[in-house]
Order: C-alpha cells, then sequence, then structure tokens
C-alpha cells in the first residue's frame, strides 16, 4: 500500500491512497497519515485505488478525521469504490466523515 | 503450509503473528480466483481477515503460540470457511453489536470488525470444542438475474 500528498488550491490537501488498506497495509501508512492530519486543516482522501478496505484501515481514517476535526479542520472521502463503500457505510463512517463521488464536489464542500 | 484435504477443499495453518496476514490474503486470492463473484470473494477476503487478525491480536499473551487452521470449501453453491484456533476462548457471534456513534468527537475507534464479518458473511456459526475455538462462515452467491 502507498500513499502521497499534494496541496491543491484553497489551502486544500488531497492525499490519495493506493492498494490493500488491511491491517498490513494500514500498518504502511498509518504515521504518514497522521502526519498530514496533524498539519493540515482541509483534506480530501481520495480511495479510488484502494480496492480492499478491513477494519485497521477504518480506524486509521477515523483517527486521522478525529485530529482534523479537534483543530477545526475538515476531513473528507472521495471515490471509494463499491464493496468499500459498503464497508465504510456498515461501519457507521458514512455519518461521521462525509463521502463524495467526484472530487469537485469535496473540494466545493471543504472550501464552503 | 498448504494442504488439500478433500475434494475441493484446502486448507492453511498460520502462527499468531500479523505478518500471517498477507499470506492468507494471497492463499485466499488463490482459492477464489475463478468461479467466485467480485463481492463474494471480497467478503471472504474482509471476514477472514477480521477474523484471524483478532485471533492473531486478542486470542493470547505475546509469547503463547497459538495455531490458526483457515479452510476453505465449496458446498452446495456456497462458499465455506472455518477458522480453528487454540487461542483464549472467544465466541464473536455473542459480541454485541457497536453502538452507532452521535458525533465524530464521540466516536469510539475500533469494535467494528465483528460488525463487519456479521454483514458480510450469511451465516456465523461458533462452537468451543476440545480446547478450541472453530469458527464457521457462510458466503452465497446472489442469484442471478432470471432469465424470463
Amino acid at each position: 500500500m502507498d500513499i502521497s500528498a499534494d496541496d491543491l488550491a484553497g489551502g486544500i490537501t488531497k492525499v490519495v491512497l493506493r492498494g490493500r488498506f488491511d491491517t498490513t497495509g494500514a500498518v504502511v501508512v498509518e504515521l504518514p497519515f497522521n502526519k498530514v492530519a496533524t498539519e493540515k486543516q482541509k483534506i480530501v482522501v481520495d480511495l479510488s485505488a484502494v480496492n480492499f478496505l478491513a477494519s485497521y484501515g477504518i480506524r486509521v481514517l477515523l483517527v486521522g478525521a478525529k485530529v482534523v476535526k479537534s483543530k477545526g479542520g475538515s476531513l473528507v472521502i472521495v471515490c471509494p469504490d463499491n464493496n468499500v463503500a459498503k464497508v465504510l457505510k456498515t461501519a457507521g463512517m458514512d455519518s461521521l466523515i462525509p463521502i463524495y463521488q467526484t472530487e469537485a464536489a469535496a473540494t466545493a464542500a471543504l472550501a464552503s | 503450509m498448504i494442504a488439500m484435504s478433500n475434494a475441493g477443499a484446502s486448507r492453511l495453518v498460520l502462527r499468531n503473528d500479523v505478518a500471517e496476514l498477507e499470506r492468507l490474503a494471497g492463499w485466499i486470492e488463490g482459492f477464489t480466483g475463478q468461479g467466485t463473484s467480485p463481492d463474494v470473494s471480497f467478503a471472504v477476503q474482509l471476514c477472514l481477515e477480521e477474523a484471524v487478525a483478532n485471533i492473531i491480536m486478542y486470542g493470547g499473551a505475546k509469547d503463547d503460540a497459538i495455531v490458526i487452521a483457515v479452510e476453505l470449501e465449496r458446498n452446495c453453491g456456497a462458499l465455506v470457511a472455518r477458522i480453528e484456533d487454540n487461542g483464549q476462548q472467544f465466541d464473536p457471534t455473542r459480541a454485541p453489536p457497536p453502538a452507532p456513534a452521535v458525533s465524530l468527537e464521540q466516536a469510539k475507534v475500533g469494535d467494528v470488525g465483528i460488525h463487519l464479518m456479521r454483514s458480510f458473511a450469511n451465516g456465523m456459526d461458533y462452537e468451543r470444542r476440545d480446547g478450541r475455538n472453530r469458527l464457521t462462515l457462510r458466503f452465497v452467491e446472489p442469484a442471478a438475474p432470471s432469465s424470463e
């Protein structure tokens, strides 16, 4: 699994996660993901290249969202694939972390 | 260690080490590779990852040698997974569902793995026998759309 972060316009940071977000993958991205969550205020997490999500991955996303929220910022998810979206919904994450189907919708929500 | 125990069944034995989860994922992919829909493959991967990760992380003390045997088998159109371990007694079918979080600030981290297993498997049975946990999970392919 890998992670990259890029600054977009409007003080928004886009984090792209790729691969299998299981226990093994989550251990790899946990520290760099927490670093971005600690340093940035508006974060879009692109899950379009994540083909699998398990509970440890959910934990990483939730901890990151909590860290950003505690600073008055916001973290949103964009483009999860069908099964990944189903995992997020089943775990109740869809009511805690906003999920958008396009990057435009996600950045518009963060800009407002 | 992979051995064919009978026709159509496959068995994998794992140690209680987080590094074993990668081997589990590759082994499941090999079994479900053909003749299994992407949704059922995903469900099997998810449920077995959650079940085995739970045993590795909570099945015993750090130095306990826990042996986890996983079997996959096709049976009457369903895919059946059996997970057997000699760790401490734990019945995931009796775990209470997680309480819905009222806000991001108050949301509890963790506790979703068993809930995911319950939701993605079509059946989950547990028994404690001879000092071992035996968990059986069933996965059923969704019915093909009628051609009529």
